[in-house]
């Protein structure tokens, strides 16, 4: 068997000569540290290629039954779902991979950041990283809106009302992406041609330009503290390095594979066991219960926008994006030399700690998102039935106003209910009669959270909601009251 | 030696293709747009159990899941409240046409459904149901004696309320309660009780004097009248 293959290779080598030139590229040495334990951080960016190449391959196979046309898109992924054999795997993995793909990228990066593996002389290299990670969002936000159901609609909605933001050129960008100033019959076609064809050709030729100032500049030694960066003397030092340096074909390259192969068996047990993503609702803009989140990768900047008081949005959409892709471009620039090891740079790890942090709170409010109301819970959450039994007739007429007003839909009971007011299954031992009502009626004073609904209560129905906040205290409390008038006599 | 790394791949092969692993998305079971949604437990779930409660019982609405309420209330009355609410009442119209989230089919697919999932075959048992539907006929002051003989023992001789064994029966005479609440309500509770809060029906006999015999027609519509005088002047 094994000389077969010898014999067939060597048949084609001596044909092709490709040894000559793949060889020195496959041995090329790498600094000694990092072919030993150690080579362990360097795997991540072989990981993220590795997933691209699967990208590659399982966008082919979707692009084959994908219809990219705004009547037909849904119906084809319910194709693939449904009724094209192993139509659905494909789609999971695609999705598995790509999120991989941003977490391999991300993850890659923040290793190069900690390592100082950016500094001289691979400020380029650090440059070329940050345009890809900004490209393997846009395909996430492209791939997003190729799904095209309603949280690709309503993203792409956003995205444009963004875009519209922008000083002067807004509208004509808008125009651009969406096909003309609504999303309508060119929008899909415009996001697959991006999704296909433009962004995968940018990704490749920056890979491309990337592997090349990895292979001409080399990959960084493992940082060593007190071994400071000096771009004068760091070039000799590190050709010294080299020569005690171990060829990449061997344990570094066993490494890589190695790691890239077990992702690629957790996307592909996570396509199997949890399965691809949607389409949820359909992209109809008629259908009001869709509630639109951005796939995971955007939920942060979603939390972010979300969260941002009004005055500053403007800004922290469109200003606070320059200035965060700014400064990743700039980093290698303003410290491009000394110490390399994380234990010396401890403002690197402070700025990875508070950005993963920050990252990580912002994902998970966009996940939660308490400001938004929800819209089904006033018909849809029972009233507890606890407060049932121990509620008068008013009391029960109140509960019935208090979700016919909507008020269920910011006001959860029990925990079950909207989360953008606050609970109020013991209101009545905050709140009086009368600052209750001054509450429904007013709403926050100054335009705050709460909108006033004075005008939309009539006294019955505000007698009898009240009667019944009145009443959600906890067994054996009384009522609130004013602290300076005195307590009613028994 | 190949055999042995072959023989497991085939089979793992083999197993993914003829198992369906959990990520496989199993065909759609509720339709792509929310107005063709027709099935009576989803429809319930997320229209109606926020007042009338999770099971039809213990909402501050009027219990659903009452069979005596399911026997007596005509199917179109059902069609017509859904459709327009109750006016003056925390019940929404519910129609597309009254700016409602229902379209008709969805509207008799709950009518529907109530009836199909929570009524009950009449018992043969069961004496002479009053009917469901209003009348004018009812007379203030014979509703004071019915009243003092069926209602007063919880609900206090004017309806200001009272208690049960420890347990505080709220006053049904609180002009905010009957603001909101229809003669119609007023006249199905008095016929239907509400079994989910203890309140007996028509014929039920707990609470009640040893001598109390079930209500009859007039008694329930002289009730409905005394009830309604209760009401202060603006709302009557």
């Amino acid at each position: 068997m094994k000389r077969i293959i010898t014999s067939v290779g060597n048949w084609f080598e001596a044909r092709l000569r490709l040894k000559p030139s793949v060889m020195p590229l496959l041995e090329h040495p790498i600094p000694a540290g990092a072919a030993g334990p150690k080579g362990w951080w360097y795997v991540f960016g072989s990981a993220s290629m590795t997933l691209l190449f699967l990208q590659i391959a399982t966008g082919i196979g979707l692009a084959l039954v994908y219809v990219p046309s705004a009547d037909q898109a849904y119906q084809s992924l319910e194709h693939l779902n449904y009724r094209q054999p192993f139509g659905w795997f494909l789609r999971s993995v695609h999705y598995w991979s790509g999120s991989g793909m941003v977490v391999m990228v991300v993850i890659h990066m923040t290793q190069v950041f900690l390592h100082g593996a950016y500094k001289y002389p691979r400020e380029l290299t650090w440059v070329f990283g940050v345009c890809l990670l900004l490209l393997t969002l846009g395909m996430a936000f492209t791939g997003q809106v190729l799904r095209w159901d309603a949280d690709a609609y309503w993203g792409v909605g956003v995205g444009a009302s963004m875009a519209g933001r922008v000083p002067v050129g807004g509208p004509a960008v808008v125009e651009l992406l969406l096909g003309g100033p609504t999303i309508g019959a060119s929008t899909l076609s415009r996001f697959f041609a991006l999704h296909v064809f433009i962004i995968p050709g940018l990704l490749l030729a920056l890979v491309g330009g990337h592997l090349w100032l990895v292979m001409t500049r080399g990959i960084s030694e493992p940082p060593v503290p007190g071994q400071p960066v000096d771009p004068k003397t760091y070039d000799a030092k590190y050709h010294e390095e080299l020569k005690k340096g171990k060829p990449f074909l061997g344990d570094a390259m066993t490494k890589d594979g190695l790691f890239s192969a077990v992702v690629v068996l957790v996307v592909v047990a996570l396509a199997a066991v949890i399965g691809p993503k949607g389409p949820n609702g359909l992209p109809d803009p008629t259908l009001t219960g869709a509630n639109p989140r951005p796939d995971w990768p955007f939920l942060w900047l979603f939390g972010l926008l979300s969260l941002s008081p009004a005055g500053l949005e403007t800004f922290v959409m469109l200003a606070f994006p320059v200035v965060l892709v700014i400064g990743l471009l700039l980093v290698p620039f303003i410290s491009n030399r000394g110490e390399r090891a994380p234990s010396r740079r401890p403002v690197a790890v402070l700025i990875v700690l508070v950005g993963g942090t920050t990252l990580a709170v912002l994902t998970y409010e966009g996940m939660t998102s308490p400001w938004s109301p929800r819209m089904s819970g006033w018909s849809g959450d029972p009233v507890p039935v606890a407060m049932v039994k121990r509620s008068s007739p008013l009391e029960l007429q109140g509960a019935a106003v208090f979700q016919l007003k909507d008020c269920r839909n910011c006001h959860a009971l029990d925990g079950l209910g909207g989360k953008r007011g606050p609970d109020l299954s013991s209101v009545g031992a905050r709140l009086t009669r009368d600052q209750l009502i001054d509450q429904i009626n007013n709403g926050t004073p100054g335009g705050g959270n709460m909108p006033a609904y004075g005008k939309h209560v009539r006294p019955a129905e505000m007698d009898a909601m009240v009667a019944f906040l009145v009443s959600l205290r906890p067994p054996g409390q009384p009522p609130a009251r004013i602290a300076t008038v005195p307590a009613p006599k028994k | 030696m190949t055999a042995r790394f072959v023989r497991p791949v085939v089979l793992l092969a083999l197993a993914a293709a003829g198992c369906n692993p959990p990520g496989k998305p199993a065909p759609k079971t509720i339709p792509d747009r929310p107005d063709a949604l027709v099935d009576f437990n989803v429809l319930y779930a997320t229209h109606c159990a926020g007042c009338h409660g999770a099971d039809g019982t213990l909402g501050p609405a009027p219990p659903l899941n009452d069979p005596l309420f399911l026997r007596i209330v005509p199917d179109a009355e059902l069609v017509k409240v859904l459709t327009d609410g109750r006016p003056g009442t925390p019940m929404a119209p519910f129609a597309q046409a009254k700016g409602g989230p229902l379209t008709a089919a969805q509207v008799k697919v709950l009518a529907d459904g109530l009836k199909t999932k929570w009524g009950a075959p009449p018992t043969s048992a069961a004496p002479d149901v009053p009917a469901y539907a209003l009348t004018g006929k009812g007379d203030v002051e014979n509703g004071r004696m019915a009243f003092a003989m069926a209602c007063a023992s919880c609900h206090g001789d004017k309806g200001q309320g009272g208690k049960t064994g420890d347990q505080p029966v709220g006053a049904i005479n609180d002009p905010a309660y009957l603001a909101l609440s229809s003669n119609q309500v007023l006249r199905r509770y008095v016929i239907t009780g509400r079994a989910d809060l203890g309140m007996p029906n028509y014929a039920g006999k707990t609470g009640r004097p040893h001598n109390f015999s079930a209500l009859t027609e007039q008694d329930v519509a002289d009730l409905t009248a005394l009830l309604n005088s209760w009401r202060s002047p603006a709302t009557k």
